[in-house]
This record gives structure tokens, sequence and C-alpha cells, in this order.
């Protein structure tokens, strides 16, 4: 391995001490050992920034980014984005392209995952007050060329990350022009540092459903489009189009793509088993997400003017400080209704209790 | 021998199969596959996956069709091990490849 890349190294940080040891003390030691720990980890060659650590910790240690809020901060600093050159895994974050407040580059990939993860950012800060993912000024750390022709975009606990698309799923260069898909990536940071909803079955199903909720308004803002003219799609534009429109749809699920099996009611709801099994997705998170999206779409629409005015404002803040980790469907819909009648009014709590029973989950 | 590789979950929550027979290979090409698929120890239990999954990280199983009976083996990429991710690459990069879209 190349000590030029700025890629993890392990050989660089065994130099200054063993990394397990840091990274223990990183998390587990007393505030002044944890600072400490940091920055011998962030002054290695291999590591420039402290959040690069964090995605070490998380990476090689197993740690979950959750323990490691209120160190690494660096205020000034509100996102980078670096270039996994087609490595993987093994190469992440990768290779530094574009840092804070530098002018665009040549890479359109990387020029696009700034201004995603920015106009990502500007909507919490603006709409919800929340100052980026941990509401404490976390930088936001993306990699772009992730894998080679890769079809897909991730979050790994740390950071997103992003794959080319092969061109037989996914246009080449698709997953990072939609906005919708970069704020539906940051949003997964947001549900893990909050409600931290398990990724599996209906709470993964939930957990996959603010992401999409999150992303569709982040893409509505930007457009500046009422909850009646929003498309509801989520990646509209970035399939081949042999295989469809969108990925998702809210207001209509099942119908984005040919071969969509999103339902949008209980009644068609897939009981998949959680057992790492590809065809299974995770017991069905991206599949049975059509039935709370359906709820949010319908509740927007009755609710009418900007979609992340009312409705949004709801689905933020029960995420944010009503939901648990294994919290399922009903109890989503209940905190919704309640957190709707807090906010505004019976009407509201009306029309999102109305939502909730259009998609079969109340009565 | 053949390999069919199956890759679900992820971003889009779509399941895709590629398969590769090594029939369909010139001899060269054949013998690189037949190394290359030794290499990913396919046999071997794969690294734990961490605590808890990264949200939208592609699923994948790999499955040998060679003499006796089908090796099937499943990874996440969380812990999908460096010479795998490059024999899917490899198999990516075949025009002999038949791929299709759904389980
Ligand atoms: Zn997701």
């Amino acid at each position: 391995m190349s000590t030029t890349r700025e890629g993890i190294h392990p050989r660089t940080l065994c130099s200054i001490a063993p990394p397990d040891l840091l990274g223990r003390l990183a998390v587990e030691g007393d505030p002044r050992q944890r600072e400490a720990a940091v920055r011998a980890l962030a002054t290695s060659a291999a590591i420039r920034s402290q959040r690069a650590v964090m995605g070490y910790l998380n990476r090689q240690l197993n740690v979950n980014i959750g323990k490691m809020v209120g160190f690494g901060v660096i205020p000034e600093r509100r996102l980078t984005i670096y270039d996994n050159k087609t490595n993987g895994r093994t190469f992440l974050p990768g290779v530094r392209a574009r840092d804070w407040g530098e002018p665009p580059v040549k890479d359109a990939a990387v020029n696009q995952a700034y201004d995603g993860s920015s106009a990502t950012y500007e909507f919490f800060r603006d709409i919800y007050q929340r100052n980026s993912l941990d509401g404490a000024g976390l930088e936001l750390i993306s990699s772009v060329h992730y894998g080679v022709a890769f079809d897909n975009a991730f979050w790994d606990g740390t950071q997103m990350v992003y794959g080319d698309g092969s061109g037989r799923i996914f246009q080449i260069g698709g997953l990072t022009r939609a906005v919708d898909v970069i704020a539906h990536e940051l949003t997964h940071g947001i549900t893990e540092l909050t409600a931290a909803l398990i990724y599996s079955k209906q709470p993964g199903a939930l957990n996959e459903s603010f992401s999409d909720v999150f992303g569709s308004l982040v893409k509505q803002f930007t457009l500046n489009q009422t909850a009646a003219e929003a498309d509801w799609l989520i990646g509209e534009g970035i399939l081949v189009p042999e295989l469809g429109t969108a990925l998702r749809s809210m207001i209509n699920p099942g119908t984005a793509y040919s071969g969509d099996q999103q339902p949008g009611h209980m009644d068609h709801y897939k009981d998949l088993p959680d057992n790492n099994d590809p065809r299974n997705d995770n017991g069905g998170v991206h599949i049975n997400s059509g039935i709370p999206n359906h709820a949010f779409a319908l509740a927007a629409r009755a609710m009418g003017g900007y979609a992340w005015e009312k409705a949004g404002k709801i689905w933020y803040t029960v995420l944010t400080t009503r939901l648990r980790a294994n919290s399922q469907f009903d109890e989503a819909a209940r905190a919704t209704v309640d957190v709707a009648g807090t906010l505004f009014s019976s009407t509201e709590q009306d029309m999102v209790h109305d939502a909730w029973k259009q998609v079969g989950v109340l009565s | 021998m053949k390999l069919i590789i199956f890759r679900g979950g992820g971003f889009a929550g779509m399941v895709a199969r590629t398969e590769l027979d090594a029939k369909s290979l010139p001899r060269d090409d054949a013998e690189t596959f037949a190394s290359s698929i030794a290499r990913a120890n396919l046999r071997e239990e794969p690294p734990p996956p961490p605590e808890k999954s990264w949200p939208d990280a592609q699923l994948y199983e790999l499955c040998l069709e060679e003499s006796g009976p089908t090796l099937n083996v499943r990874y996440s990429e969380e812990n999908l091990p460096e010479d795998v991710r490059l024999l899917v690459a490899w198999v990516d990069g075949r025009p002999e490849r038949v791929e299709s879209m759904g389980p």
C-alpha cells in the first residue's frame, strides 16, 4: 500500500501507537484521554481530518458514530468530498478531492456530492434549525467513485458513499446527480444519531422511509415546489430508461419502475425474513417503506402548501424526539398524530390520522 | 464451472443476477476465472459484519456450481473480502456474462 494515499493506512498508525489502543481511548477514555487519542490519530500522515478518524474507528474497530459525538468536530469545516478512485471499502474515504470552501473542480461527481451535501445541510439548518447530522456541526464526509461501475449509494455509519453506476442499472454518473439520493443518504446519518431505528423489518422500513421523506423534501425545497406540484419520486431520471423513470414513488408506490414491488397499503405488506439473503432486503426495508412513504405524501398533500412546513416538521419532530430503535409502523403513526396536534391543530391531526388510515396502519 | 452472483438490498432495493459459465470463456480466461475463484476462498467463513448494518449496503450471494453440490455464500458490503470484490468486478467486466433483474 502506498503512503501517499489518504485512505486509512494501519501501518502509519502503528508508528504512533497501536491504533486499537488509541481507538479505544478515543471512545472509552476520560475526556482528556479522548482528546489526546483523537489528536494522535488525526496528526498521523495518513489521516488528515478528525472526521476521517471517526470513519477509521467505525470501520476498523466497529465503533458506532453515536459514541463519538462530542469530539472531532471542526466547526469551520462543513463538508469534504473524497475520491475513492474505484478501490472500494478498504480505501475509504480515499483521496481528498474538494475541501469545504474550495471552488468547483473538474470532476462532476465531486461537485455534485459537494452541492447536494451543502443543499441538504442548508435545508436542515434553515427549516428545522439543525446544525448538521448531530446538531453540533459534524463535518459531512462523502466519497465518490466507489468501487468499479458500482450500482449503489450508501451510508457506512460515518459517511456517504457513491458508486459511478454501471450503465446497466443506474446511468453512469446518476447516483450523485440526484439531490434526493444525497439527502436520503445524509438522513440515514440523522436517523442513526436520533431514533437509531434498527435496519431490519418495520423499524428498517421506517428508517428507509424517513430517508425518502427528507430526500424528497430537500428536492422540493431546492425546486421551490408545493406538495401539489412535487412529483414525489425518488431518484427520478437516474435509472437506465429501460428499467423505468425512478426508484420509488411516494404518492403511488409500486409504479416507479418495471419490477417495483413497493406496497402502498398494509394489505400488501411483504413480510420477508432478515437473513442476509440479497433477495430479502434486510426484511423488505426498501419494499415496505412504500407504506409510510405513502402516508407522508398523502398527509402532505392534504395539508397543502410546502410539504416541509407542516408534514415535514411533524415527521422531523417524531424522528428526532419520539421514536426508539425498535419502533413499528403503528407507533410511528400514533406519534405523528400526537405531534401534529402539539405543533399545529386538530385539523392537521385529523389529516395525519386519515393518511395513516388510508394506508391501513391506523383504523 | 459456473458462478452466479446475486446482488440486492442497496439504495434501490433491486435484485440483480449475473451469471458466468467457464465454458463460455476462451481457455486462458477460463483459467484466470478459476484462479480468481480459488483466490476468493469462497469456502472460508467471511469476517463477522458490524453490529449495526450500514443503511443501503449491498448484499451479495455467490453460488458456485462445480461437480458436486452448489456452494452458496453470502456477504454484505461491510464484510465483503477484497478478493471476492475483485472476482465480482472481473465477472462484471466479461462480455460473456448473462445478466437479469429480479430474483
Ligand atoms: Zn436508504
